[in-house]
């Protein structure tokens, strides 16, 4: 076993670059390259229709009526102008945490670690807006709290991309694994150092300060957190797709011995795309403290470093498409609550929904099957 | 005496991991990475638990969580061998999937006392000093994993259906050239590494915590696949690993009862960090270890 990197990925996410076969005619050509849109469209409805249905089915199993449930689910996502921002505002951290899975998987490594990264960014934004204590203007601090927040995403990651160059140490293992280590400092954090002595029973810092929190744009909820994902989604497709050191990323994610002999260093690039990655998933805690929540409590973001990660295969790895499978899943997160309100279920029972729907895409989505290895 | 209560917990909650990372470990062996792992142990823990319950027979409920992991085990291995998706994407899903049914499935049963499969000291051995404690006054399924990991370890190393597993995992080509479907072999592993999966989620709810609440495994089954290079696909080395994540807990847990000064919440994170530490310390070791099918996905 080498160092080389994960080979299914890169297929996976290449697989509308299937070459045409030579064919008779221009409008067959062009038939045939709507084709595989049309029956990929399909599959998509397919895969989205029977998650509902059985989603459903489970529910029933429970008791409650699909249908109520169901509808409770709907309304609560995508009703009324309200519950579409606050779908929005659940998909704003989910595209940024998703973001951080698609660049280090351009290059073949897992990033499983959104959870950890996304609760060290929000650390970090927090303590900056500590340090800075209200002294200076709200641009400033935002962009103080944004820097710290990514700095410390992008540590986190990046640990772990050391481990796996120095040691070689699985990078899926130890980003999973660290997520753990990282909701206990937060407990740790709002438990005793950071916590607010006004707090009793359930434990939480002090609220920031008004001018570390970002500005809301549209409603009551959506926040310019938003803006951030959406630049940041455009900015990592642009980096992707358009740039030299994207490029080696896909070298290197598609055969890292040809990046090697190509004198591209490997070590360098996978750092960077794992703390690039970090950086992008931090912010995203960044912005749920400051268009969120305003304090930091140990039930935050809970689960959306693993719904992002889904988000990123469910985009098949492509920065734009993150945008609207982030808002698909972060969706399907606020029909939890209206679920849990209409129907009295838990509202982890729409993760339900999330697996069959990526149990679709992951399996059955997918243009023409691969030949076994 | 604090050794002694550190081994005598690292054993207690030790066998919830024993299991999963023996899973984890055959199913690797056949080439197939189970992150699903963690979604097995939580269906494998509420379906034992609920079980329990309604039948008021916890032999039963252990039955019957056995079953759950084996057929979320299953649909790995579908998805995975049949559908060739990403087996550590799809390990994600289907842990998620387990969180979300447990989540729905689980709720009426927060809070609910099981009829709990308590210790069995086995007489005479059970008064030795020391030794007593630690080894002999356990649940009986703490006693069946001390005879389950020689006995994995036998199948995979002395059988011919071990060496199929094997086969399956390092060179898929001659078992086929042999005549026997490297799927098929795979399919088993990963329905088998599933069944222990559920059946350490089992112990976990009716023999250690004696309680089932939403997310109770925190880790403990991605843990078990990490602990499976640490052990390098060696059962009898997974016993190890296994105790030695439950021993950094039960350590962790004697010395908040001492009144250390150190914040518990940080005590708490000692385990995971053991697991990481070792894992570093060992990684050079057993990059040629591994099954030589995984070497594409877990490099």
């Amino acid at each position: 076993m080498t160092a080389t990197t994960d080979t299914t990925d890169a297929e996976t996410t290449d697989t509308d670059a299937t070459p045409a076969a030579p064919g008779p005619g221009d409008a067959a050509l062009a038939a045939r390259a709507w084709m595989p849109l049309a029956t990929d469209i399909g599959r998509w409805v397919a895969a989205l229709v029977g998650s509902f249905v059985l989603f459903g089915l489970f529910v029933a199993l429970r008791g409650v009526s699909p249908v109520e449930a169901l509808k409770a689910v709907f309304e609560s996502a995508v009703g009324d102008t309200d519950a579409i921002g606050e779908t929005l505002v659940r998909a704003t951290p989910l595209v940024l945490a998703a973001l951080a899975v698609t660049v280090p998987a351009r290059a073949g490594l897992f990033n499983i670690g959104g959870e950890g990264q996304l609760l060290l960014g929000a650390i970090g934004a927090v303590g900056a807006s500590r340090m800075l204590d209200g002294a200076v203007p709200m641009v400033p601090t935002l962009a103080v709290m944004g820097l710290a927040a990514a700095a410390t995403g992008a540590a986190w990651a990046g640990l772990a991309a050391v481990l796996r160059q120095v040691f070689g140490t699985n990078e899926a293992i130890t980003t999973l694994l660290l997520n753990y280590i990282a909701g206990l400092i937060l407990t740790w954090l709002v438990f005793e150092p950071w916590k607010d002595p006004q707090s009793l029973g359930q434990a939480y810092t002090k609220e920031l300060d008004d001018q570390s929190r970002l500005p809301v744009l549209w409603g009551n909820r959506v926040h310019a957190g938003l803006l951030i994902a959406v630049v940041a989604a455009v900015a990592v497709w642009f980096l992707l797709s358009r740039t030299r050191w994207g490029f080696r990323l896909g070298v290197l994610g598609g055969n890292a011995e040809a990046a090697r002999r190509a004198g591209f260093r490997v070590g360098g690039l996978s750092l960077g795309a794992m703390m690039v990655g970090g950086a992008l998933a931090g912010l995203g805690g960044m912005t749920e403290v400051a268009g969120v929540e305003g304090r930091l409590r140990p039930e935050i973001l809970v689960s959306y470093g693993y719904t992002a990660f889904l988000s990123s295969w469910l985009a098949r790895h492509h920065p734009l498409h993150t945008l609207w499978a982030a808002t698909l899943l972060g969706g399907i997160i606020v029909g939890g609550f209206g679920l849990k309100i209409a129907t009295g279920l838990s509202g982890g029972a729409v993760e339900v929904l999330s697996a069959l729907v990526l149990l679709g895409v992951l399996g059955f989505a997918q243009t023409g099957t691969r030949k076994a290895v | 005496m604090l050794l002694e209560s550190v081994l005598t917990g690292a054993v207690r909650g030790g066998t919830s991991i024993l299991y999963p990372t023996l899973g984890e470990v055959i199913s690797e062996r056949a080439g197939v990475v189970n992150l699903g792992t963690e979604g097995c142990m939580l269906a494998g823990a509420l379906t034992a638990y609920a079980v329990g319950i309604e039948t008021g027979s916890v032999w039963l409920g252990v039955v019957a969580g056995v079953v759950a992991g084996a057929v979320l085990g299953l649909l790995h291995a579908f998805m995975v061998i049949t559908r060739r998706a990403n087996p550590i994407a799809t390990g994600l899903v289907v842990t998620f999937l387990a969180l979300g049914l447990t989540a729905l499935f689980g709720q009426d049963y927060v809070g609910q006392g099981v009829n709990a499969m308590g210790p069995v000291a086995i007489p005479g051995l059970s008064d030795l000093p020391f030794l007593g404690p630690i080894l002999f006054d356990h649940d009986p399924l703490t006693y069946l994993s001390f005879a389950a990991a020689p006995a994995i370890w036998w199948v995979l190393f002395r059988t011919r259906a071990g060496l199929n597993i094997r086969a399956a995992g390092e060179r898929p080509e001659v078992l086929e050239a042999f005549g026997t479907s490297p799927a098929r072999v795979r399919y088993a592993a990963v329905v088998i590494g599933g069944a222990l999966a559920g059946l350490g989620g089992a112990q976990l709810s009716t023999a250690f915590t004696l309680n089932w609440s939403e997310r109770m495994t925190v880790g403990r089954g991605f843990v078990a696949v990490a602990l499976v290079i640490f052990a390098a696909w060696d059962p009898l080395k997974a016993v190890g690993g296994a105790y030695l994540f439950s021993g950094a807990i039960s350590l962790q847990l004697q010395l908040q009862a001492r009144g250390w000064e150190l914040s518990r919440y940080l005590l708490e994170a000692v385990p995971y960090l053991t697991v990481i530490l070792v894992l570093v310390a060992l990684s050079h070791r057993r990059r040629h270890a591994a099954p030589e099918s995984l070497g594409r996905v877990l490099a």
